[in-house]
């Protein structure tokens, strides 16, 4: 099922990127990630109806793109994805709330227009940056900063079996779909009478995989924890890069970079 | 059903990281202390695996034409029981938010609550599980698997309007909020519930023996769901209450800047031209269109309004002329 190799081709589109060596995809995985959350509770904080405080925040994805060398197109396409939900809520608003909030060249905007433009910069930067997180550290780094933050070893673990499996089982999903479609030419998908034993089937399959799988990894010694070897260590700069750029984005939050240039200009 | 971070607050964005960590912590420790074994663990990966898989395929729906796919948060709960349920399911959400952008990484308590939490530690326990309790049998495994996947679905789905709603971020009503959530994802819950418990009853035939491990296991100890649900009580209202103040007070004190230029004269504008406004308000129109002449008082406001639009305008210009300048340099190098 083309469905389901292209969800697959897309984690392994974006851990491709992950292989690149440029400043940002060297950066320890605890100091990016510490980094998105700022960004994204710094971009969240902002009011429904603040627009012009939001575009120097555009300043951050498209800085980081460039410098780690990351192609538009995979992570725009994903942005689609994240896009109608959003969108939808946005919209309503312009239904709903039409207050008037400023005027412009004689045309109207109301409240509802301007948090539909703010759902959606926020929508846009909010997306961009866990995606650029994404594809400048590998899931392993990632995982390996949880145990940093000290998250418990039980959920780092059940994250990276997840992520590992995911490709075998949907491998196996697609080649039971395809066996099931090519005998029902003229369904488009499966019947829902037939779902019970089509995902039961996969079920016990999966069952007895993870048996398997777990007496590979006691043959290999695991005992209920990870091992992790620590290949980027986390020095004071480090530290003082990301309390430098929360000052920065401190700053943009509270003083609007935007109107401050459209006085000057205006004068 | 999936938040995103657009549509959140700071406060209940980190109210309900709080409440949904918590809640996993206590999970994870219940695993620790009734199941020592790791055999679980392996188990747990494939089965978030396989839920990543099975919302991968699409069934028709009957009559309607139309297809739809497995939430699960039922199924694995009866499959592995509801503790490693909940890390399962918390950890599919969170590859979804991260590869998938289904989902943001602020909204993932909200998130994990709504799907994880709501499916597995409430309806699991209060359905699901009390009508299995005495016997197993596939009639009755069919009625508490479809009545636990509505229940669930709809509380997830309140779950997300209320959430909304206190994040003040939309101005949906929350009338038309509740009207357009509850009924699709009843019928979103009825269908699930169908499916369900088909492959619930497939299992039972099949493999019994995992339904009743599932079942027998969690049978143990029963007092401490009550824990959990006064544990999620206690830190939601305290949260609630002191991050929402913290929240609400703070930014308003420190936009004092942004606000002076901007909301003062906002202020009163909207109160002198309130009765020409109410008309626009009554129209149907999307765009209501009249001319600046008529109304003098927002004059002074497009001054601040064409300020930012025009400072918006070059910022982004900046930005852009930025980001090509950087690449046109890396491409030399």
């Amino acid at each position: 099922m083309s469905e389901i190799k292209k969800s697959i081709n897309r984690i392994s589109n974006l851990e491709e990127l992950t292989y690149r060596d440029t400043v940002i995809h060297r950066l320890p995985p605890v100091i990016k990630l510490l980094m998105t959350v700022i960004f994204l509770v710094t971009v969240i904080s902002f009011g429904s109806e603040q627009v012009s405080g939001l575009f120097p925040f555009l300043l951050y994805p498209v800085l980081l793109m460039t410098v780690a060398e990351i192609p538009m197109r995979p992570l725009l396409t994903r942005l689609l994805i994240a896009l109608p939900f959003t969108l939808f809520a946005g919209l309503s608003n312009m239904f709903f709330s039409k207050e008037a909030a400023m005027m412009l060249g004689g045309i109207i905007i109301t409240k509802g227009m301007l948090v539909f433009v703010s759902i959606l910069i926020k929508t846009i930067l909010s997306v961009m940056s866990v995606l650029i997180l994404v594809s400048t550290t590998s899931m392993n780094d990632l995982l390996y900063a949880m145990l940093y933050l000290h998250i418990p070893t039980i959920i780092v673990l059940q994250i990276m079996m997840t992520f590992r499996y995911l490709s075998v089982l949907a491998g196996e999903i697609s080649v039971m779909y395809h066996a099931y479609i090519l005998r029902a030419p003229r369904e488009k998908g499966i019947k829902l009478i037939d779902m019970g034993p089509f995902l039961g089937q996969l079920i016990i399959r999966s069952f007895d995989r993870a048996d398997r799988i777990y007496h590979a990894m006691k043959c290999r010694g695991f005992e209920g924890g990870v091992i992790f070897s620590e290949h980027k260590k986390v020095r004071t700069t480090h530290w003082l890069g990301l309390m430098i750029v929360s000052v920065v984005l401190l700053i943009l939050r509270f003083v609007n970079l935007s109107e401050l240039i459209g006085q000057l200009v205006i004068g | 059903m999936h938040m995103s971070d657009a549509l959140l607050s700071v406060a209940v964005g980190t109210t309900m990281n709080v409440v949904s960590t918590g809640t996993i912590g206590y999970s994870v420790s219940r695993i620790k202390k009734y199941e020592p074994e790791e055999n679980k663990i392996p188990m747990m990966g494939v089965m978030g695996a396989f839920i990543f898989a099975a919302q991968m395929i699409n069934f028709t729906i009957p009559v309607t034409g139309s297809s739809g796919h497995i939430g699960g948060g039922i199924l694995l709960a009866a499959l592995l029981g509801p503790f490693p349920a909940v890390i399962t399911l918390a950890s599919v959400l969170l590859i979804q938010c991260l590869f998938f952008a289904d989902g943001g990484l602020l909204a993932l308590g909200c998130n994990i609550f709504n799907m994880a939490i709501i499916p597995c530690l409430i309806a699991y326990p209060i359905l699901y599980k009390r009508i299995l309790r005495s016997k197993l049998t596939p009639k009755r495994i069919t009625i508490a698997t479809i009545l636990s996947v509505i229940v669930g679905l709809q509380l997830g789905a309140f779950g997300v309007v209320l959430e909304t709603l206190v994040s003040g971020v939309t101005e949906l009503p929350f009338g038309a909020f509740v009207v357009l959530m509850q009924p699709i994802h009843l019928a979103i819950g009825i269908v699930e519930g169908v499916v369900s418990a088909a492959v619930l009853c497939f299992i039972y035939r099949t493999r019994k023996d995992i339904l009743e491990n599932a079942l027998g296991v969690q049978n143990t100890p029963k007092l401490h769901m009550k824990r959990v649900y006064v544990g999620i009580l206690i830190v939601a209202i305290f949260l609630g209450g002191f991050v929402s103040w913290f929240a609400s007070s703070k930014p308003d004190g420190l936009e004092w800047a942004i606000q002076k230029v901007t909301n003062e004269e906002e202020l009163t504008i909207d109160s002198e031209v309130h009765n020409e406004l109410q008309q626009i308000q009554n129209a149907t129109a999307l765009l209501p269109d009249y001319s600046v002449k008529s109304v003098k008082p927002i004059r002074e406001n497009v001054s601040t309004g064409l300020s930012g639009v025009i400072g918006g305008c070059i910022t982004l210009f900046a930005v852009t002329a930025f980001g090509t300048i950087i690449m046109l340099i890396k491409k030399r190098k």
